[in-house]
């Protein structure tokens, strides 16, 4: 039984021994793992589920993608996990969330940074908004600032965890408006401090897009301000920060994609960053996340890469006042 | 009444066949000791994909519904619980088992379960509305209060030495501190690469559990021991029906502790059964009898951890909010077919809302069906030889353990755990507080310090903490169960004997 | 050999003892605080009835549980010992499902009563390995497709 085993092993290796040395062309031979460091049932699990759904079609990698859940600590274990325990092999690859990871590593406490990881490329960017309980007196930023002004340091209101998108558009906020507030971080991510707003637990909070989406069709909450340039398709009604008066850019906006370790061969590199895109435009796929109330945003690899550069100068330059 | 016309859609011989597939599968997958709810459904996710949004929840609402029960079987014939949520079931369960009674331990968990779960849908229908304000209500300081109620219980769970029950509930609860603190983000107490994410509850309650028993099984040598063999005597379910009903007050506190306890987003079912149980028993009149392979320990746990299936979804169908890991995973499934819970799926989907609803309650009985069934197997299982089953729950341990996270970390913790749980066995500790701490630790801490957070930005803590009724009637119940178990503590000095007795009993037979 | 629980007794407690006694300096000694404020106080409390047991131990007090006889020690060690082999290492370095199936013999070989003199006892042991390790795979690879490290075989 062994004899046979170890023939077949063998057999097994000089067939992918020729695919190697041709530079990855026969890349992938077996199913890919995509690592979230967020909960089954969270938004980048279930982005993460819809855009690779199609990844076993012959246009796309011609192997379906296993998705391996990594929770705990605002992403911290799973990026963690991914910089320094994952195999560089082309067979995993990691969700990122920007500016989650690039926040933690200038923080520090983690091992990990920009240069732990390569993009591949970005399927979707969620930007965050301000939200309050449906029954909530505030009615625009002005009321919540106004509130804050004359109650410094008073003003509670939740989001995902320390140095996540939420905590970066809170940190804005304050040095937007000139005033204090009270950012109280949930450990049950976006839906635990969306609970909190809607439960009355907290004055306000800043939450995701698609999640503050679907809560105010529920009738539960009220969505004052996106923290991005523009206005978002999900929500033509609801005003930018900016237009109402604060200069807040879109260094919040919770950019997802695709990425695999440091050291991954450059032919694999290369092969992803020419499927990926394409992989994520299957129209399929966006009428899934449209459905889902998930804004796409697709880049490719090198226009990832810039993002990554530009984020992390401006979030040094943030995080440096703290 | 909008629920009973769509009830023809759960007879539709395709969704029918789902519920069927979904319901013995869960039993299955339940049973397995090393693999738990929240995994099944998890591992459902890619399958409801190709499906239709109804045929879809009424996949996974038949899993959730019957692995939830499921995990009753391993804990009574093996004293592996399948969930946490089945801690308190190995308690008596495993002691009847051990009495011959197997059968008769599953019967009643199985028909307590239908009833809890029935109830627990029925709550789910008619009261919906009222109850999503209800769940709303517990915030940071409410949350913190009932984990203090969930330590108060540790030191009286498992018979035995009340400082030690406390001892292995300190160390549970300074496990669940291991790995990234979960608010600040600041690494604590890792010593080794695989505690970096934290000691994940379901690989700890695997080892803590399942390795002990393996080792016990070790322990048995070559030698085939008739005696030892595990003897399931045959018991009618008449009977078995009858004593469920008969003993209404384990049924009706079981019942009514899980509904309350599921409706409370992230508490969820994980404490629901051992908060039941520890009722059931102070209030019982029999209650040196708990512990000792008592029906009513096994009636009162398991109609609770199903109780709070129903009430548990509350949250997530009016408000959209997904109140545990499960729920959170039956919100994808709901997403990708572009249904938004809440006023959305009961006004625009009914029929997705209606059928999901009432296959769960056609799941309750269909789990109680085949769970009957199951329970005349139990002897089978018993027949399994020692050298086997030990090989097999080895095996399922590190697969199942492995499966939770897609990680050799998790595994490496399992066994390390559950290695030094068979030697603290042998000295008096015991398992279940030691999980129960490690369940409680982080819904005390996270809530503390929000709470903190919150009570310093607008009140103090003191008032955040202790005013409001709610925090007060709690503070209550926290007050009288310390006092009650003081009091029987004292009490229990005179009867020491036969509790020393019952311990010994049950060491001569593991 | 009466006093040999009461030994071991003293021995158990007093691991507990210590590891309550690390846990505590651990938690006091490093910062920040505010992330170390619930350790500190659960430590506080984990070592203060860990030294109350310690205590009860060495004053022969501690009666619950009956320890480890030498006997079963030496029965449990060879079972313990290819399962920890197992677990911390062939299941990574061999790849789960044939360090399972290597496991899965020999335990059933060590703990079977069946004489190891007879073809019939190995032929039902590998039956049995055979068929579990059929229903593993079909369970977790096919069924829910799980990934475990080197797949298959390899």
């Amino acid at each position: 039984m062994k004899k046979l085993l170890a023939g077949a092993a063998i057999a097994l290796a000089a067939v992918t021994g020729t695919a190697q040395a041709d530079g990855h062309a026969n890349y992938p031979e077996r199913p890919v793992m995509l690592m979230v460091s967020y909960g089954a049932g969270g938004a980048t699990d279930f982005q993460a589920r819809i855009v690779t759904m199609t990844a076993g079609n012959e246009d796309a990698l011609g192997m379906p993608i296993a998705i391996i859940n990594k929770p705990g600590a605002g992403g911290r274990v799973g990026w963690n996990w991914f910089a320094g325990q994952a195999d560089a092999d082309g067979y995993t690859m990691g969700a990122y969330n920007v500016p989650h990871f690039i926040a933690q590593s200038i923080e520090g406490g983690v091992s990990y940074s920009t240069d732990s990881f390569e993009p591949i490329a970005n399927w979707g960017a969620d930007p965050a908004v301000f939200v309050v309980a449906a029954d909530s007196a505030f009615n625009s930023m002005s009321d919540v600032v106004g509130y804050a002004k004359e109650n410094p340091g008073k003003l509670t209101f939740s989001g995902a965890g320390l140095f996540v998108g939420h905590h970066i558009a809170a940190l804005q906020l304050e040095k937007a408006a000139g005033v204090k507030l009270a950012y109280i971080p949930n450990n049950k991510g976006g839906a635990g401090a969306m609970k909190a707003v809607i439960a009355g637990e907290v004055l306000g909070g800043v939450n995701n897009l698609s999640d503050a989406f679907r809560a105010r069709e529920a009738g539960n909450v009220k969505i004052l301000g996106v923290f991005d340039l523009e206005r978002n398709d999900f929500l033509p009604d609801v005003p930018t920060l900016k237009e109402q008066g604060y200069d807040i850019d879109n260094a919040s906006v919770n950019f997802r994609g695709v990425m695999v370790p440091k050291g991954t061969p450059q032919g694999v590199i290369d092969k992803l960053a020419a499927t990926v895109p394409a992989m994520f435009e299957n129209s399929r796929v966006a009428s899934r996340m449209k459905a889902g109330g998930s804004p796409m945003h697709i880049m490719t690899r090198d226009e990832v890469l810039e993002m990554w550069a530009a984020r992390e100068e401006t979030l040094k330059e943030l995080l440096a006042g703290l | 009444m909008e629920f009973i016309q769509y009830f023809g859609d759960v007879f539709v011989p395709f969704n029918f066949m789902l519920l069927m597939l979904g319901t013995v599968g869960g039993l299955i997958l339940g049973a397995t000791p090393g693999l738990s709810p929240t995994m099944a459904v998890a591992l459902l996710i890619p399958f409801t994909f190709r499906l239709e949004p109804a045929q879809g929840l009424i996949l996974l609402g038949a899993a959730y519904t019957s692995t939830v029960a499921g995990g009753a079987v391993s804990a009574i014939l093996l004293k592996i619980p399948g969930a946490p949520a089945n801690i308190a079931t190995t308690l008596d369960g495993h002691t009847m088992a051990k009495k011959g009674q197997g059968a008769r331990a599953l019967q009643l968990s199985f028909l307590a379960s239908a009833v809890g779960g029935i109830f627990g849908v029925f709550l789910l229908i008619f009261l919906t509305p009222v109850l999503a304000q209800w769940a709303l209500a517990f915030g940071p300081s409410h949350l913190f209060w009932l984990a203090i109620l969930g330590v108060t219980v540790i030191g009286s769970l498992d018979g035995g030495s009340v400082v030690k029950g406390l001892l292995a509930g300190c160390i549970g609860l300074w496990l669940s501190t291991i790995g990234f603190d979960d608010i600040m983000g600041a690494q604590r107490f890792i010593f080794h690469d695989s505690l970096a994410g934290g000691i994940n509850v379901i690989p700890a309650l695997i080892g803590l559990f399942a390795i002990p028993q393996v080792i016990t099984m070790f322990a048995k040598g070559r030698s085939r021991l008739d005696a030892e063999v595990l003897e399931v005597e045959r018991h009618p379910i008449g009977d078995a029906i009858r004593e469920v009903f008969g003993r209404m007050r384990a049924l009706s506190i079981g019942t009514i502790t899980g509904s309350i306890i599921g409706l409370i987003p992230g508490v969820g079912g994980q404490i629901a059964g051992l908060v039941a149980y520890d009722q059931a028993k102070k209030t019982s009149p029999e209650r040196d009898k708990f512990g000792t392979g008592h029906p009513e320990g096994v009636i009162a746990a398991e109609s609770a951890n199903n109780a709070m299936v129903g009430p548990s979804l509350v949250p997530l169908l009016t408000l959209s909010i997904p109140g545990s890991p499960t729920a959170a995973v039956l919100l994808g499934g709901l997403l990708i077919h572009g249904i938004f819970p809440g006023s959305d799926l009961f006004d625009n989907h009914p029929q997705v809302a209606w059928t999901f609803i009432n296959s769960m309650l056609i799941g309750q009985v269909l789990m109680c069906i085949f769970g009957l069934y199951v329970a005349g197997l139990a002897a089978r299982v018993a027949q399994v030889p020692n050298e086997v089953m030990a090989a097999v729950v080895l095996a399922l341990a590190v697969f199942g353990s492995y499966s939770v996270q897609t990680s050799m970390g998790d595994v490496y913790v399992m066994a390390a755990l559950g290695t030094g749980m068979y030697f603290l066995e042998r000295f008096g500790f015991s398992a279940a507080p030691l999980v129960l701490g490690l369940i409680l630790g982080p819904i005390a801490e996270a809530n503390f310090i929000q709470g903190s957070m919150i009570a310093n930005a607008t009140s103090s803590v003191s008032q955040y903490f202790f005013t409001g009724a709610l925090n007060l009637t709690l503070i209550a119940i926290v007050v009288l169960s310390v006092g009650y178990s003081v009091l029987m503590e004292l009490r229990a000095r005179r009867v020491v004997t036969t509790k020393d007795e019952a311990v010994a009993k049950e060491e001569a037979l593991s | 050999m009466t006093d040999l629980p009461r030994i071991q007794h003293i021995c158990a407690s007093g691991v507990v003892a210590l590891v309550g006694v690390t846990v505590t300096w651990v938690s006091y000694t490093q910062e920040p605080a505010a992330a170390f404020l619930f350790p500190r106080l659960i430590s506080t409390v984990f070592v203060v009835l860990a030294l109350w047991t310690f205590g009860k131990a060495i004053l022969g007090c501690s009666k619950v549980g009956n320890g480890l006889s030498a006997e079963a020690l030496l029965r449990i060690a060879p079972g313990l010992l290819v399962a920890l082999v197992y677990i911390f290492w062939a299941a990574k370095g061999l790849g789960f499902y044939t360090a399972s199936t290597i496991t899965f013999f020999i335990l059933l070989s060590l703990y079977d009563p069946a004489p190891h003199s007879e073809l019939k006892s190995w032929v039902r042991r590998a039956v049995i390995t055979a068929g579990f390790l059929a229903v593993m795979y079909g369970l977790f690879a096919m069924l829910l497709g799980v990934f475990t490290p080197r797949e298959i075989f390899f």
